[in-house]
């Protein structure tokens, strides 16, 4: 009896050593990746942020002369800071109140809702250069389409990506347009609120609002959660709009810092510069999602969990 | 008394279906928002810049001038463009996927030490941000590997697994199949690999199809990756070459548009083609995490 156990033990542990020797090949690829795509280069950039290289010349380590830089003499970082994380909110706020907006109309017996669906999904699959390039067109001082809007209803023309005021909502805007991938995933979630809760709320006599408020929201909490983290990742990324359309400018005023740290890196050639900036980029996200996390337990609602 | 209560059923239905009209409305009013300012880019891009200056504008051209996109192809090469953006998006779509399946597949299904290390490593880089490791990355492929001008830097990465993000989501789906369908074949004699191409992809296509959605997307959405890595003018893709049409123009807004329009094409087409894929895919993407 014993030597039969120990002979399945002795198989099966063989049988475990070749299963284990079959993960490690199938997961080459991800070795790969997480050492030389991911961590090595984010290792790579903290160290580079100590060095000063300009492309030909060998790095010369200088401590912490680009972070000091960074936060004493360089105008252009203060602004990109602020201007990232203005577009930022405004970006994530305005999409998720749009897509969960939309989300709950089509949510409701309509006709056609699938038609509908896909069309407010459309923004979504064009390319990110072609619509901002297209939109310059609707944004333009003298003849496009939101001057020719606000001249209609007695407004002055204004200029929405030339203004150092207006170029940020202007983009945000877009975004906020973009978004049909956040209406698709609201509108999944809120078909999976037990419709049980609204006709008890309706029976307790619950207003539409107190609904909203008590039911919906609640249960939606997980994919708020989701789409906020998505979202505020995907715009603190922002840097097409500056690539294709603004240069960062007027002024500063669209001066993203994905676009700065490219600018630094690929047209000055100030690699060691560069890193500082996208480290400091790295803690300001980290920052960010680290915040949505540590509150999400306060205010994600798991169902069935206490 | 039972009167009364007929007469409360009624009058709520009749606010229902109020409310369902107005719903209707909005949803109508808010589509043709959402869709007025393509059909703007699209109508600009058949009308002459004499016509497009007009006060107070044009809404549906009198003439459609196909001319302006024969026009903007002698200087706008879509077809170049199109083509090099496709031999970017293909190899990254079939690579990512591929590796994103044996990989979430090894995660999902197979016992080996470290798993959990391995996987919190895999999950923590999904929150790492593309544009923090460009510069590295860059220092790597053309100082240290001396790959210039090449589409390579951007198509290798995705055969890492094409992300962490597909990784997880296929080992996600893979965790809601029911282990005793590769219990059953390995009774009947099936190896890990004979599993995963009869019994795991089978069943997990629609979460493959979701990836290489994802990975198009990511790459079709790209300007800075290819601005950086693509040197040469036989190279250029759409975005670059949209980007350079409209430095080059300025104000020529009805070429500009044309080659806008051009550019909107192909994702509108793949979407038309894909819907199903396209919508119900994103929506797994929320509902599997």
């Amino acid at each position: 009896m014993s030597r039969l156990v120990n002979k399945t033990k002795r198989r099966r542990s063989r049988m475990s050593i070749r299963e284990e020797r079959t993960a490690y090949l199938y997961l080459i690829p991800a070795f790969l990746g997480l050492t030389f795509i991911t961590y090595l280069p984010l290792l790579g950039v903290f160290t580079i942020s100590f060095f000063e290289w300009k492309g030909i010349s060998s790095p010369k380590f200088v401590g912490f002369y680009n972070y000091v830089k960074l936060f004493t003499r360089d105008h252009f970082f203060k602004d990109s800071i602020i201007v990232t994380i203005y577009f930022s909110l405004l970006a994530v706020a305005g999409s998720m109140i749009y897509s969960l907006f939309i989300a709950m109309l089509l949510n409701r017996k309509i006709p056609a809702r699938g038609f509908f669906r896909a069309i407010f999904y459309v923004p979504y699959v064009l390319p990110a250069t072609a619509v901002y390039i297209g939109w310059s067109w609707l944004y333009e001082t003298n003849f496009g389409l939101f001057n020719y809007l606000l001249t209609k209803v007695g407004l002055k023309r204004v200029q929405f990506i030339a203004n150092s005021k207006l170029v940020v909502p202007s983009l945000a805007l877009i975004s906020v347009w973009l978004a049909g991938n956040l209406i698709v995933i609201f509108l999944a979630g809120l078909q999976n609120v037990p419709q049980i809760y609204h006709e008890a709320a309706e029976i307790d006599g619950a207003n539409s609002w107190q609904r909203f408020r008590h039911i919906t929201v609640p249960c939606m909490t997980p994919i708020i959660f989701y789409n906020l983290l998505m979202s505020l990742i995907t715009n603190m990324q922002i840097v097409v709009p500056a690539l294709s359309l603004t240069d960062g400018g007027p002024g500063n005023s669209s001066m993203f810092m994905t676009y700065l740290m490219y600018r630094y890196a690929f047209k000055s050639n100030q690699m060691g510069y560069a890193c500082a900036i996208s480290f400091i980029f790295f803690i300001i996200i980290a920052i960010f999602t680290g915040i949505l996390f540590a509150t999400s337990k306060a205010w994600i609602f798991y169902e069935g969990g206490d | 008394m039972k009167r009364g209560e007929k007469s409360i059923f009624k009058s709520r239905k009749r606010k229902e279906r109020i409310a369902s009209v107005i719903t209707f409305i909005v949803v109508v009013f808010m589509a043709f928002l959402v869709v007025f300012p393509i059909y703007w880019i699209f109508r600009t891009s058949l009308m002459s810049n004499a016509e497009i200056y007009k006060y107070p504008p044009i809404f549906i051209p009198n003439k459609f001038r196909i001319s302006n996109y024969v026009e903007t192809l002698k200087v706008f090469e879509f077809w170049k463009y199109f083509k090099n953006t496709m031999t970017i998006i293909v190899p990254s779509v079939i690579g990512g996927t591929m590796t994103a399946t044996l990989c979430g597949y090894a995660f999902a299904r197979l016992r080996f030490r470290g798993k959990k290390f391995i996987f919190s490593l895999c999950v923590g880089s999904m929150l790492l941000p593309n544009m923090v490791t460009l510069i590295p990355l860059y220092i790597m492929w053309t100082n240290g590997l001396k790959i210039v001008d090449s589409y390579l830097p951007i198509i290798l990465p995705y055969f890492t697994g094409g992300g962490a993000f597909s990784i997880f989501l296929i080992r996600q789906f893979i965790m809601t199949i029911p282990r005793e369908l590769d219990e059953a074949a390995t009774i009947d004699g099936a190896g890990k690999f004979r599993i995963l191409t009869n019994i795991i992809i089978p069943a997990i296509k629609p979460a493959m199809i979701v990836v290489a959605l994802l990975i198009f997307i990511g790459l079709w959405n790209d300007l800075l990756q290819q601005t950086v890595y693509i040197n040469s003018k036989e190279k250029t893709t759409i975005a670059i070459g949209l980007t350079n049409f409209r430095g080059a123009l300025k104000a020529d807004w009805s070429k500009t548009m044309a080659a806008t329009c051009m550019s909107f094409a192909p994702g509108v087409i793949f979407y038309i083609i894909g819907q199903k894929y396209f919508v119900e895919g994103i929506v797994m993407t929320g509902m599997k995490n």
